[in-house]
């Protein structure tokens, strides 16, 4: 499974989320992390999760909680003044898996995945796998989605 | 006609979203109930009928795939159509949710129109055969 192919999977699968079911367009998107001019110090949601199969390995999504807020927004069909901590949370998590599920099957079509639920937590994009990692970011005017992907194993 | 349903997933993002996509789908939803696991979707359904389930597959207690088994084997609730609506695109996965008893699979992310469409399919198969 080559880098370019986990970038393109990642593109297309960012972008088939947010205008499907948050009605939000990417503006901008390359690979790595978040560029550092993008870094204004705002909080973040962070959320995780691990995939079983062929290969195995883990997911991330990380949102900072303003565009969180609008992502939510669209989601929910709510204002974004209305949209809670805890459901922004709840957003992205589930953002995170459609993510994860469209990357994975745009992947290996016939493989067969084990997901766990996303999990809220803390890091820094890119950092800490244990294996290859391939991080790509996305400018949705609001803010910067970061998504990366680590892989236990090579098909 | 309305139309009362059953939605079962465990994160109330995802219900929320459904929900609103089936009032804003045209179609005249009556009873929206919620569940966020097989275990809960069951009990509900002991008392309440509905006439379409959507159910997640990957949910912690009871997961989609034991519903379904449940549904399938129950001499009433066997009846309701159920529509899996699930971020595994597998086909393998979604074959065995078809062989299960389910009468169409959703794959997320979707858009209104496809929901709408495969929930009327589901509804429309019953129609035809029961």
């Amino acid at each position: 499974m080559e880098p370019n192919e986990i970038q393109a999977a990642m593109a297309v699968a960012v972008e088939e989320v947010l205008e499907t079911m948050c009605f939000a367009s990417v503006l901008a998107s390359a690979e790595g992390a978040a560029p550092p001019e993008a870094d204004d110090g705002s909080p973040a949601i962070t959320t995780a999760l691990h995939f079983e199969g062929s290969p195995s390995g883990e997911f991330r999504l990380g949102v900072p909680v303003k565009l969180a807020r609008v992502v939510g927004a669209g989601f929910l069909g709510r204002e974004e003044t209305d949209v809670s901590d805890s459901q922004a949370e709840e957003v992205v998590c589930e953002l995170a898996n459609m993510i994860c599920g469209t990357v994975l099957s745009r992947l290996e079509s016939k493989a067969t995945f084990q997901i766990t639920h996303p999990e809220v937590t803390q890091f820094e994009p890119g950092a800490g796998f244990d294996g290859d990692s391939t991080c790509r970011w996305f400018d949705l005017g609001d803010g910067i989605l970061t998504v990366s992907l680590g892989l236990q194993q090579a098909v | 006609m309305e139309l009362h349903v059953l939605i079962v997933d465990d994160s109330p993002a995802m219900r929320s979203f459904i929900r609103r996509v089936l009032e804003l789908s045209g179609l005249e939803v009556g009873r929206c109930l919620e569940a966020s696991n097989g275990e809960e979707a069951l009990r509900l359904l002991e008392d309440n009928w509905v006439d379409a389930v959507l159910t997640d597959i990957n949910m912690p207690r009871m997961d989609g795939e034991e519903l379904l088994r449940r549904m399938s084997a129950h001499a009433v609730l066997r009846l309701i159509p159920v529509l899996v609506v699930s971020t595994d695109r597998t086909e393998g996965r979604i074959q065995k949710m078809l062989t299960l008893g389910a009468r169409g699979y959703v794959t997320k992310p979707f858009a209104p129109e496809t929901l709408r469409g495969e929930l009327e399919h589901s509804l429309g198969v019953v129609h035809g055969t029961e």
